[in-house]
This record gives structure tokens, sequence and C-alpha cells, in this order.
């Protein structure tokens, strides 16, 4: 069993605005295990990327508190922590990868001064050596010429290598775990392809653990070793990558799974989630996606559905996995990677 | 489908001086048609000239050289008002953006009937009214959303308003630039089907416009693959799938990630050097196979059929 580095309990996150109190996150509950990955899929406003933020302690206040939940990090729970305590963790134990490399650096600033700033802050470091190591770490992220290249604008790196400076800036402290909300959607995708690989890269010999939200399934299956699939501001379903893609239990992954074409779809229409996400203000009483859910039981709309358990590493938040619920049958996308999950499991079981 | 050749783009150029000495070549020189009734994908990287494509073809730019011809009429060069007006109904965009690309300060039906006043289609407002509500439930939106203002809208309702308001003029063309690209994974697919059902309808012809490969492969029907302002390769999109032959195809290709865990262990990632050409001629646009065409050298011509046939 592999350690764990943070747990997150029953987070919750709200915003108060004008028309009321927006509950963003509503109970989210997770662990991240030292050297994994985790992705965090969902739709924009699913509350992911409010979820990282709260792990950050970037939550802006006053509009935005946490009313309930525990995030614990080195035996101390960090939602109440006071700003001047999260600072020394920030940028040090944890830190975060932006999506937008264009906004995320400052265009006034050498890079060189942008990746030594946190080095000189939570290192101590004198400026020789920071910048000696700002120079090991673009090295290290694969920036030619780092030497003359730190003494450079943002504005003279191209998309691909300025999220490589990012990149760079967020492991200067040798960080325990990476935040990184989708640090490649702005880019082509050759050079997504590169910066994926390097994040694996880095994993590998630094054994940190990374957060990576998302909302491209491609990517998931590509970096992620666990996968939560956050609905409304929760979590609906959680497992590994092989338990999401191949196993699912919840209509919403389903959805997910079958808007997307794989190459071999062809001719068949694609699945599409009709309607839209709810509106966060007033939450429905029972589960957020009844409405947008063929699947949709009447108990669905009168109450939310905990998590059952799958396996020991499955689980999913929906009424159909009780056990006086109808079988249904999966949409047929969904039911073929299942079919072909199955023949190439016995396949290698075969081979064994 | 039809063998009818709807637009034929021929050694469009498209250049933008930047400087007093320095020009970008967003379009240099291509050349492909569209078929009445088909999906042409275009696809690429950014800054490769795609979008710069579009635009130029439905004359948002003026094109710099060559000529595109809808309907056996030349688009570009001199043109009268009327003769104008004639071609914007026929050639419509979807532009990429739902945000940036409705006027906040419109309401739904002022957006959606703009066209239909210009074109004079509507006799008058009840007219004008009944047709903005057909369009709207074309789209899947309910007429009572005619009098809202863009800012009440998802970024896919929005996107579909985008569409009823290319409809509006009733084009038989239509160049939809990233559409779907802004929206998120499940609104994709509600649009996608909405393109492809509105298409079936109204026997529309497409120009898709993408860097998202596997959505422009479900949608196209032939794609054209563009790198730095040329079009390197263009064929059917099974055959271009199954057998790309251009090493920029190739890598571009195998970089996609797709939502399988179990092919994504395994994919492995061709890495395109543009310095491995052949450089002893001009590359030129070849037809390797019957209707798969790759821009190539006669040297390279022959070492890429022999690697399809084997």
């Amino acid at each position: 069993m592999m350690e764990k580095i943070l747990e997150v309990k029953d987070l919750n996150v709200t915003f108060d605005t004008y028309s009321g109190s927006v509950k963003a996150v509503r109970g989210v509950t997770f662990d991240l295990k030292k050297g994994e990955t985790l992705a965090i899929v969902g739709e924009s406003g699913s509350g992911k990327s409010v979820t990282t933020k709260a792990l950050m302690g970037l939550i802006p206040k006053p509009a935005g508190k946490i009313p309930k939940g525990e995030i614990l990090f080195d035996g101390k729970d960090l939602t109440k922590l006071s700003d001047k305590q999260m600072s020394k963790i920030r940028g040090r134990d944890i830190s975060m990868i932006f999506q937008d490399p264009m906004t995320s650096l400052n265009p006034t600033m050498k890079i060189g001064r942008q990746i030594m700033e946190s080095l000189i802050k939570h290192q101590k470091m004198s400026k020789d050596k920071a910048k000696e190591r700002a120079i090991e770490l673009l090295e290290l992220v694969g920036i030619p010429n780092p030497k003359d290249r730190i003494d450079q604008y943002p504005h003279q790196f191209s998309g691909g290598m300025r999220q490589r400076v990012v990149i760079a800036i967020a492991l200067a402290c040798n960080p325990k775990i990476l935040l990184a909300d989708e640090p490649t959607t702005a880019l082509d995708v050759t050079i997504q392809a590169q910066i994926l690989e390097l994040m694996k890269d880095i994993q590998k010999k630094t054994d940190s653990s990374i957060v990576f939200i998302t909302h491209d399934l491609g990517v998931v299956a590509n970096v992620a070793d666990r996968v939560a699939v956050m609905y409304a501001g929760k979590i609906v379903e959680i497992g590994t990558v092989d338990d999401i893609f191949y196993n699912p239990k919840h209509p919403y992954t389903w959805g997910l799974l079958g808007s997307m074409p794989t190459l071999d779809s062809a001719e068949e229409e694609l699945i599409a989630i009709p309607g839209s996400p709810p509106d966060l203000t007033n939450p429905p009483t029972g589960d957020a996606f009844a409405p947008r859910n063929p699947y949709a039981m009447k108990i669905d709309t009168e109450m939310q559905p905990p998590m059952f358990k799958v396996s020991d590493t499955h689980y999913a938040a929906t009424w159909l996995l009780h056990e006086n619920a109808p079988e249904v049958d999966p949409p047929e996308a969904v039911k073929r990677r299942m079919r072909d999950f199955a023949e190439g499991s016995m396949e290698k079981g075969d081979r064994s | 489908m039809s063998e009818e050749k709807l637009l034929e783009v021929t050694n469009l150029k498209q250049h933008f001086q930047t400087g007093r000495h320095s020009i970008v070549k967003a379009v240099d020189g291509i050349t492909f048609d569209i078929k009445r009734g088909e999906t042409f994908g275009l696809v690429g990287e950014s800054g490769c000239g795609k979008s710069t494509t579009g635009r130029t073809i439905i004359r948002l730019y003026d094109a710099t050289d060559g000529s595109v011809k809808f309907a056996g009429e030349d688009v570009h060069g001199k043109k009268s008002r009327s003769e104008l007006k004639k071609f914007n109904r026929k050639m419509q965009m979807i532009f990429q953006d739902p945000y940036a690309s409705l006027n906040p300060r419109m309401t739904v039906k002022e957006i959606i009937s703009e066209g239909l006043d210009i074109h004079g289609l509507v006799a008058n407002d009840e007219e004008r009214t009944k047709r903005v509500q057909d369009l709207l439930e074309t789209v899947g939106l309910n007429k009572e959303h005619a009098t809202r203002y863009p800012h009440e809208f998802s970024g896919g309702q929005r996107q579909r308003i985008g569409i009823a308001r290319a409809l509006a003029v009733e084009p038989e063309f239509i160049i939809a630039d990233e559409p779907i690209s802004a929206l998120d994974v499940s609104i994709q697919a509600q649009v996608v089907n909405l393109l492809k059902k509105l298409q079936k309808e109204h026997d529309l012809t497409y120009l898709f416009i993408a860097h998202d490969l596997s959505m422009v492969k479900y949608i196209s029907d032939r794609i054209g693959v563009m790198y730095f302002g040329k079009m390197v390769e263009l064929a059917d999109s099974e055959e271009l799938y199954k057998n790309p032959v251009h090493p920029y195809t190739k890598s571009l290709l195998s970089a996609i990630p797709l939502p399988d865990p179990d092919y994504e262990r395994n994919r492995k990632r061709i890495i395109y050097d543009p310095n491995n050409h052949d450089t002893s001629e001009e590359p030129e646009f070849r037809e390797i196979r019957p209707n798969h065409w790759v821009l190539c050298t006669t040297k390279e011509f022959e070492a890429y059929k022999e690697e399809l046939n084997n």
C-alpha cells in the first residue's frame, strides 16, 4: 500500500454572490498517494478547479468560504492555516501549474528571476546559488541554452516553451504535490505530447504526486493512475484509470465516454448528454445529474446517492448500484469498451 | 454527396505584411476543392494557416494570389454590391468563440434577423418573428429565447444561436472555424450532432476547421492537413487515418491522446523533423493513390509509394 500524502475529507466551498451563495464544491472526499497521478475530470463549473484552488489556499476571500471539510497534509489541516502559514507551504510543498502560459508569467520580469523568486524566499538561497539552480531547472524541463535563456523575457518564448518555464517554476522547490490545472489545454497536440512526456519523466525522477485537472479524456488516459469524475461539485465516480475507462458505472461517465468519438467509431451518432449542468446556487435535492440522465429513477430526484463500492479501488455515486435497482443497459459505445477490455484481459491472462 | 464541385480553391495565397521588409506567408499556395454536400475537414496546428484559409475563402481577407470559385463563379476580384450580396447569402460562417461572436447589445432575434433584413427575405415583422422562431427550434432552442440577450445563454446555447444566424439566409456552404473547441466535451457532441442533422436536412456543404483530430475524422468525408501555409496531405478521412503518408501527418496522428488507457500505454510518438525532406527540388502536390494527395518531391513520391504498397 502506497503512503497517503494528502487527504481531502468532505470538502465544501461556497462563493457569496449577489444572487445567493453558489455551492461550487459539495462534499468532496479523496486521497492522493505518493508518486501517483490523480486526474480530476469534469465540465466547466463542475468544481474541479475550485477544489485545487482550495488545496493551494487560493480561494478568494471574503466571497469564497470553506464552511466544512478538511484538507490533511503533513499532519496539518490546510483549511485552518493562516495566510502566513499557508504561504510557507504554497510553492514549496504544494505548487501549481496553470492553464495559460501566456498569462501566468510576469511579462516584465526576466524568466530567470521568476524562477529564482521562490528559491530565494523558501529555500533562503543566495542569489548566485539560485541562479545556478534556475539554469539546472531549465535544463531539466528541456529548454536549450538555459544560460542565455534566463536573461530573456516571456514574450521571447513560444507557447510550449513558456509552459516549460511555468513547470520549472513549479518544480523549483521540489514540491511533494504538483497541481496541474489544464496545463496543456492551450497548447497544440504535438506540444501537448511533449509537455505530458516531460511531466511523467519529472515525476519519475522526483517521485512527486500530481493532481491533474483536465476535461480531455485522451489526456487522462495518457497520464492518470487514478481518475475522479466530478459533476456539479461532487465526485460521482472514482477509480483506477482502467476502472473508469473499461468498467464505468455512473451514467455521467458513460455520457462523457460516449460523447467523444474514438478513431474507430465511424457512423453511429455521438451520445450527447442532453441539457446543461445545474445552477449551483440552488442545487437540486436529489442527484444533480438526474435531469440529464436517461437512466434516472424516482429516487434520483428525491435523495442524493451515496458512494457505492464497486471494488477496493472503484467507487461510484449512483442509485443504479443499489441492490434494489433494476438492471440497465449502458450505451453501445460503453458496452464496446467493457467488451474489448474483457477480451483484452483474457488475452493477458493467457500470456501469463 | 455528388461529384459536382461546389468550391474550387486554386493556388490560394494570403500573405500579410508585418513590417517594412517582413512578410508572413500565412497561406502559401494551396489547391483543393469541396464537393456539394460533403464535409471537408481542415486540420493543423495553430499558425498553420487553416483559419486564414477559411477567412480568405469567405472574403474576410483579400487574397494575395490564386482564385476561389464558388459554383463555377470567381468569388474574389472586383465585385459589385449586388454580386457580393449574392455570395454572402450562399456562404456563411460559424465562429470559434461563441462569447465574442455575438453582439452583447442585440437580442437573439436581432442577431438572427440581421441577415434576413439585409437580403430582404422577410416582408414584415410578423414574418420575421416567425422565421426567427422556426430557426431557433431548428437548432434546438425555444422560441421564448428570441427576446433574450447573449449573456443569458451558456456556451453551447450561444453556439446554437451562431448556427441559427448562419442558417437564416439559407446558405449552401458553411465555413465552421473551430465551432466546438470552446465548448465542454458533453456539449461538443450536441453541437456536432446538430451540424450533422442540419447537413442532412438542408443539403449543406461544410468546411470544418479544427485542431481536434478525432472530432474532424468523425465529421469529415475528406481531410486536408496543413503545415506552415501549405497543404501537405489530402485524402478521404478513413484513408488518411489508416495510411498517412506525409511524415508531418504521421507525427500529428501519433500525438493525439485517445480515451483508451491500453492504447495510451503503447502509443509511440513519431517526431517530425522538417530537415529530413529531400531538398533537391521544390515539392509538388502529387496523387499517390486515387484521391490521396501528398506534398512531395519526385524522389519522395517513389519512396512513399513503396511504403504504401508494403
